[in-house]
């Protein structure tokens, strides 16, 4: 199978299981982890008395629960008290554990790399929350509203040093990382559009930490931004970029990218069909992200292990499999060394992704977090060790455990030779020490890496 | 996706390693062979046959601002002392660079190096308009760029880009240390880590050679029917674990040829010294030193920090040397900006503009280069500069670094002349 050769129609249609390419555990573990953190064996379980397609829509609807809300209210408060932006960042780690709704934390992700804003910078943990409440907000909503929304977000705009924009001189920065960023990819406008637009944003201000509109600065002349005449406002531009036909392009090639394979990049034929979806449908994303997610490609050998785990899915999706929790500070400080802090990411462009999350460097960082999270004082699963864990839950053999890594966590086959080394380890050590020496050693595995 | 088990071979561990010096040798003799043709003169071991690929640079910032005047002295000179009737630094006390220069009297690590041949004074190096703010001017020095101009990358962040090191196996740059990641490291395409000890670049398992090996092997086998992407994960997995042994075995191995200082810098610099000595594939190093805003009390404290750079860097020169890796380091120190020529009523001086940079190796070309800026040309009080820092970053990339300078700076700046031979 090659996706060169892939008819788009037959790529978008819904998935229906088959002998070929059954609904099971694993089946339903890559939708959970692609779609959300990774889930439990209950979850993957009850997943599959449904269809793969109201499982994906249930995903698509869930909502944070109200009782959710408080608790995370709460730690929030306590988070941003004391300004610390690793203790925002461990907060969020454990939303994202513990979330009833993943695919909206997932979503809220996507759109913290898409719309990048660095806390080294704004120098501002409310104004941080503050963007990423607006990015949860609007995550699997209108992305049009989202880009009016975020165009006006205080640490958006201090980020991108236009907190002032004045008639006399405007700032192109931002005009720029809208379309080129944000919106329609390089070589889709014009230096003169840019410049343009950079008019249209005149008067936009953040004063005392919020975004005010100066029209005193606001350049009301004569503006053409992709070829369509007379824009006025900011909010006018915006629509005029989103509407651009480039737009939804742009946006779904990322959203394939990210909830489908890091590699080969999708020819235009192929997203032609989302693309056109999201389109009519206003730049809703929730439907285009439920067809993604429900699709014969997302569940076809073509996607299955053909992304490199992110730091973040590596760590929170560790966890959640076995109803882990540890300590969130160094789990927040971990994901920053492995290359994904949370709320500082490294540009403007956000992450990357795929193969630059890998380096000789990340890679011990990765399998000394797993370590350390398996060994650490605060570490539980399921309120107990992982011996314990797995002996509730009727696996005692080392055959058993890779049996469970495979279904649960694994997206390729775990190597033959490995459980069979393994197992004389285990042998070797009688007591229940072999359980977290054999779970770290096959974390090591390259195969761990991909999911 | 079937659950049909790929294939295993059991493949060997490779030959035996060579300790990287006795491998450097076959490098640099095949390398210079290439250059040469079968006739390789005599200059096996000099640094312009140097593969591109083993050339290091180790950035050393001086943060808060240092006070050139007091480090690269014209002691000489009656304004110096006029400007400065409290904190001058008497022509009896400097370490003698020329006639009319004299190193403070704390750098005598960097007197070594300049007795050796081994050390580049660039004075007077700055930029038009300069910005007083620490962390503006900082960002010019990291960037090449003002804030009213686009920046979202680094000097050292393009030059990684630009030579397309995104898909290197060890990382490309690190940076040691606490601090949030400088400037200078950013870019779209390349992301550099940030350690803080070698901790980070050791395999943790639990206490069982079993479980060691059990990883080393498991990472090892060839997996066939693998897809290109794991493919490269296990390739980046075998090379993660080599690099972590060749680090563990060179903490085993690797004795410093002489004890570093008791200092911060001393540590970070021989972590750096013992990650060449493993054979890494990094080019370049950047640790930071901060403290340099003497504004008040500087006599003290200023000589305590000169003595802290010149004595680890110089440590650093001589050991790496005795390791056989040598000819492949460049050191580049700088600050970002020099100190108000006058001292200020508290002892201390403010913050000012042009200043030196110090760089240290093999194959430079020794002493001060370049004027000093005179004394009784002042702009706002302040030294004017007579070389742009874009001139001495186009020298390290050009004729150290061997690449073009118009990806990583923007334009074509003219290097300023410290390397011999250049």
């Amino acid at each position: 199978m090659n996706l060169m050769n892939v008819e788009p129609s037959w790529a978008w249609a819904p998935y229906e299981p088959s002998l070929e390419s059954p609904w099971n555990l694993s089946a339903a573990a890559h939708l959970f982890r692609r779609a959300g953190f990774g889930a439990n064996r209950q979850e993957l379980e009850d997943a599959l008395k449904l269809s793969p397609s109201e499982v994906v829509a249930d995903l698509v609807r869930a909502e944070e629960t109200s009782d959710f809300q408080t608790e995370m209210q709460s730690l929030l408060r306590a988070a941003l008290a004391t300004g610390n932006v690793r203790q925002l960042a461990a907060q969020w780690a454990y939303r994202m554990l513990h979330t009833p709704a993943p695919l909206l934390e997932k979503m809220t992700l996507f759109w913290h790399g898409h719309f990048a804003t660095s806390a080294v910078k704004v120098n501002d943990v409310r104004l941080m929350q503050t963007q990423n409440t607006l990015l949860r907000r609007h995550a699997l909503g209108n992305f049009k509203e989202l880009a009016i929304e975020i165009s006006r977000d205080p640490a958006m705009l201090l980020y991108l040093d236009s907190a002032t924009n004045r008639k006399s001189h405007p700032n192109e920065n931002y005009a720029r990382e809208i379309m080129e960023l944000f919106c329609l990819g390089e070589g889709n406008y014009t230096e003169q559009d840019i410049r343009e637009l950079a008019r249209c944003f005149t008067g936009w201000e953040i004063k005392r930490n919020r975004f005010r509109f100066n029209r005193y600065q606001h350049d009301s002349g004569e503006k053409t931004v992709l070829g369509i005449p007379g824009v006025e406002s900011g909010e006018e531009a915006i629509r005029v970029v989103t509407d651009d036909p480039n737009a939804p392009r742009f946006i779904v090639r990322k959203l394939v990218r990210f909830f489908v394979l890091d590699e080969p990049e999708p020819g235009d034929e192929l997203l032609a069909p989302l693309a056109a979806q999201l389109r009519e449908n206003a730049m809703d994303i929730g439907p285009t992200v439920q067809r993604i997610l429900a699709s014969n490609l997302f569940f076809s050998p073509l996607a299955r292990g053909r992304k490199v785990r992110s730091p973040v899915e590596l760590g929170i999706g560790f966890l959640r499999v076995f109803d882990g929790s540890t300590d969130f500070f160094q789990l927040a400080d971990a994901l920053d060394q492995l290359g994904q802090g949370l709320f500082t990411p490294p540009s403007v462009k956000g992450w990357d992704g795929g193969r630059t999350w890998i380096n000789s460097s990340t890679l011990l960082g990765r399998a000394n977090l797993i370590h350390r999270m398996l060994n650490g004082e605060k570490t539980r699963f399921g309120k107990q060790s992982l011996a314990d864990y797995f002996a509730a839950s009727g696996v005692d053999s080392i055959d058993e455990v890779a049996d469970f890594l495979q279904s649960s966590l694994f997206a390729v086959p775990i190597p033959r030779p490995a459980t069979e080394r393994l197992r004389e380890l285990a042998r070797k050590n009688q007591d229940s020490t072999w359980v977290n020496l054999a779970v770290h050693a096959f974390c090591t595995l390259p195969e761990f890496q991909v999911a | 996706m079937k659950s049909e088990f790929m294939p295993y071979h059991f493949s060997k561990q490779h030959g035996i390693k060579l300790p990287r010096r006795s491998f450097l040798g076959h490098a640099s003799l095949s390398a210079s062979v290439l250059t040469f043709g079968v006739t390789a003169p005599g200059v096996l071991c000099e640094a312009a046959s140097l593969a591109k690929e083993d050339r290091i640079l180790v950035v050393v910032e001086m943060a808060g601002g240092n006070d050139g005047l007091n480090t690269v002295i014209p002691h000489r000179d009656d304004l110096y002392r006029a400007a400065r009737p409290k904190i001058a630094i008497d022509s009896s006390d400097v370490l003698a660079i020329n006639d009319e220069l004299g190193l403070h009297p704390a750098m005598r690590g960097m007197a070594d190096l300049l007795e050796n041949g081994q050390l580049s004074i660039v004075q007077g190096v700055g930029y038009e308009n300069p910005n007083r703010s620490h962390f503006e001017s900082m960002d010019i020095w990291h960037s090449c760029y003002r804030k009213d101009e686009t920046r979202q990358d680094g000097w050292i962040g393009r030059y990684l880009e630009s030579e397309g090191m995104a898909s290197l196996t060890d990382p490309p740059a690190l940076h040691l240390g606490k601090r949030q990641q400088p400037f200078a490291l950013m870019s779209r395409g390349v992301r550099v880590p940030s350690i803080q000890s070698l901790e980070q670049f050791r395999l943790r398992v639990a206490d069982s050679p079993d479980i060691r090996n059990a990883i080393r092997s498991l990472s090892n086998q060839s997996r066939e029917d693998a897809t290109d992407l794991l493919g490269f994960v296990q390739a980046s997995s075998r090379n993660a674990l080599e690099a972590s042994e060749r680090m563990e075995s060179a903490g085993v191995k690797y004795k410093p040829s002489e004890s570093y200082p008791e200092t911060a810098l001393g540590r970070q610099l021989e972590t750096v010294a013992k990650l060449i000595a493993s054979g890494l594939h990094t080019r370049v190093y950047y640790v930071r030193i901060d403290g340099f805003d003497t504004h008040a009390n500087q006599p003290d404290a200023h000589a305590v920090l000169l003595r802290t750079v010149g004595d680890a860097v110089s440590t650093l020169v001589r050991d790496v040397n005795a390791q056989g890796d040598g000819d492949r380091l460049l050191v580049m120190c700088f600050s970002e900006f020099g100190r108000r020529v006058a001292e200020n009523a508290s002892d201390g001086t403010d913050h000012g503009a042009a200043g030196p940079v110090f760089l240290a190796g093999n194959g430079l070309r020794s002493g001060a280069v370049g004027k000093h800026p005179p004394l009784d040309d002042l702009q706002n009080g302040d030294l004017l500069h007579g070389v742009d820092f874009r001139q001495v970053y186009a020298a390290v990339l050009k004729d150290w670094l061997k690449c073009s300078i118009r990806p990583v700076l923007g334009a074509d700046y003219e290097p300023v002349d410290v390397f011999a031979g250049s």
